[in-house]
């Protein structure tokens, strides 16, 4: 099994790359669970085509026993699509929420009922505090690749990105896979990009051009793999999907590697 | 330096400063284990000490609720004029707005906020926080507050400097019985000699050590000789119900005949009293010194005296100076709560000695 963890600075597109990765794996035949870990929970709303799953942290609030059935709803093509939750903003802790969260889906059993071939964990933007790195510790994501645009800032966070996933290598835990560009046409963003991605020792994985295709499959709450299957923005995320397989490891165990 | 082995913490510190200003109800605002060795000997003293029992849902989504829903159940139960919320490690990390969930609670009493953790500090900076957070809520007026920080401090560095908080890593112990100091005391008195007992107590572990007073006038009746003691009893210094325990310790040594020769400071002046109780023994000059309490907050260890204190790391401190020193271990718990003086092991094997 292929556990992959996709980061990247709020509003970048993590949630709109993973569900059209988790749609293009899921058309090769594969079986994908997408794991949403931002309290916001939209990650898998492009896959449900409007549905919202109740999530992980809902579900167990106030004492509540969820079964896999409350928290893991099927979307497109057989995907599985977990949403984590959190807090309403400016309240508790969404890290440990997180933390949480993966404890319940790993008591639950969900990788042996599901038996997914990959697990997509789509995390929220910049690591902020040990809860948001938990995706890249004790084994749950294997590979961390950053999507990233040109500008600035979110080329900050994907360098903040790999500092955590470089303190963790050390202890066996994850390995930075690279960047995906999600272009923006910022000038000379191709240049930039591979520029920080040689600075971080890595490389760009993928180069996805700007397109308004992806603007209007998301007003109609699908994918583009979905939405517009013929188009060439979707053979793009074909490619990214086949890309992030052949990067990927691929090991036994649960949830986490053994 | 790191220091390895466990200390008080800031949260138990704001919570005994709290008891000694008499708030009423005392709010510790986290899980519901959190500090419960101490709310449990504060509540058998007679303070009232709730927690908001905060759980895994409350760490992820915000304490604020069950916060809120204890405040009314405090206000409910137990009409208090005063109650102050504590914060923990748990209710601090996740950023918890105590004073917001205190105005949303809508209760009608004084409620403030103790804004404090496990890792603010020396656990004196939990009772700074206090003391400032009382003075703001207008229970503690400002030079009583100032006057209470320099204590503080003052205790602070003297503990850093010569006491538990600058050695590494001390092992409790018991130490020796309590027979041989007991014996040195009652030979110097058989003999016509002079014995000064200098108590420098903290607070109501007060109620404990003047029973050293007791003990020493009964075997001076009994033997002879002359013993002369200096106490930090000054009634009229510190926080309310500190004031309340010297003055009832002064009245039962008045009644029964062993009032201190000499009250230098208040039970809070432990940490700087010890310079003008040293004048004072030492133009006495004894044949023995006792130093009970807080013996090094006395400026000189005597060679040749006798130390008592209750804090079993402190004892194995003395001993490895190669001091004659005895443990009243387990007095705090014995004296939390006490309205009269406690008999010390010390205090009893002199008795039993005279017969």
């Amino acid at each position: 099994m292929r556990r992959i963890a996709i980061y990247g600075k709020g509003g970048i597109g993590k949630s709109t790359t993973s569900s059209n990765v988790t749609a293009a794996l899921s058309e090769m035949g594969l079986k994908v669970m997408q794991i949403g870990c931002d309290p916001k929970s939209d990650s898998t709303r492009l896959l449900l085509n409007g549905r919202e799953p109740q999530t992980v942290l809902d579900a167990i609030r106030d004492g509540g026993t969820p079964s896999l059935e409350d928290i893991v709803a099927e979307g497109y093509l057989g995907s599985l699509c977990v949403e984590c939750g959190g807090p309403s903003p400016g309240t508790g802790c969404a890290g440990r929420g997180i933390i949480a969260a993966f404890e319940i889906l790993e008591r639950l059993g969900a990788v042996d009922r599901y038996s997914p071939d990959v697990i997509i964990y789509d995390v929220l933007g910049d690591v902020v505090c040990g809860g948001f790195a938990m995706p890249i510790r004790n084994g749950y994501a294997e590979d961390v690749f950053v999507v990233t645009s040109g500008e600035r800032m979110s080329l900050y966070a994907a360098g903040n990105i790999a500092a955590a996933v470089g303190n963790l290598t050390g202890c066996g835990y994850a390995r930075f896979g690279g960047l995906i560009q999600n272009s923006r046409d910022v000038k000379d963003e191709d240049s930039k990009v591979r520029e920080v991605a040689e600075e971080l020792g890595s490389e760009v994985v993928s180069v996805i051009p700007r397109s308004v295709t992806v603007q209007s499959c998301e007003d109609r709450g699908v994918t583009v793999i979905q939405g517009e299957p013929r188009s060439e923005q979707a053979d793009v995320y074909r490619a990214l999907a086949r890309e992030l397989l052949k990067r990927s490891g691929d090991a036994e165990g649960g949830l986490r590697r053994r | 330096m790191r220091i390895i082995h466990p200390r008080p913490n800031p949260i138990v510190a704001a919570m005994y400063t709290l008891s000694d200003l008499n708030v009423d109800v005392i709010v510790v605002h986290g899980p519901a284990g959190c500090c419960f060795m101490a709310s449990r000997m504060l509540e058998e003293a007679g303070v009232r000490v709730v927690t908001s029992g905060m759980k895994e849902d409350d760490l992820i989504f915000g304490g604020t609720a069950p916060l809120v829903e204890t405040l009314k159940l405090v206000e409910e139960r137990f009409h208090p004029r005063t109650v102050a919320v504590v914060g923990t490690c748990s209710s601090m990390i996740i950023g918890e707005d105590m004073g917001a969930a205190i105005r949303r609670a809508g209760i009608g009493c004084n409620a403030f906020p103790v804004d404090c953790h496990g890792c603010s500090g020396d656990n004196t900076v939990g009772a700074i926080k206090a003391l400032e957070a009382a003075c703001e809520a207008g229970i503690l007026p400002a030079d009583e507050r100032d006057r209470q920080i320099r204590l503080m401090t003052a205790a602070t560095d003297m503990e850093k400097r010569i006491g538990m908080a600058g050695k590494q890593y001390l092992s409790p112990t018991r130490g020796p019985t309590k027979l041989s100091a007991a014996k040195r005391m009652l030979d110097v008195l058989r003999s016509g000699g002079k014995v000064a007992c200098v108590m420098l107590a903290k607070k109501e572990l007060a109620f404990r050590f003047a029973d050293m007073f007791l003990a020493l006038k009964q075997a001076r009746d009994a033997l002879g000789g002359e013993v002369y003691t200096i106490a930090n009893l000054d009634p009229g210094l510190g926080l309310p119900r500190i004031r309340g325990y010297a003055s009832a310790i002064l009245k039962e040594l008045e009644e029964k005949g062993a009032s201190p020769d000499e009250i230098v400071g208040g039970l809070d002046e432990y940490a700087l009293v010890g310079e003008r109780m040293k004048e004072k023994a030492d133009a006495y000059a004894p044949d023995l010194l006792v130093l009970i309490g807080i013996p090094h907050a006395y400026p000189e260890l005597p060679s040749d005296g006798i130390l008592i204190t209750d804090q079993p790391r402190q004892l194995a401190n003395y001993l490895s100076m190669g001091l004659e020193a005895v443990g009243e271990v387990s007095s705090h718990s014995m004296v939390m709560g006490a309205r009269s003086i406690i008999p010390l092991e010390t205090g009893d094997t002199i008795r039993e000695l005279l017969g």
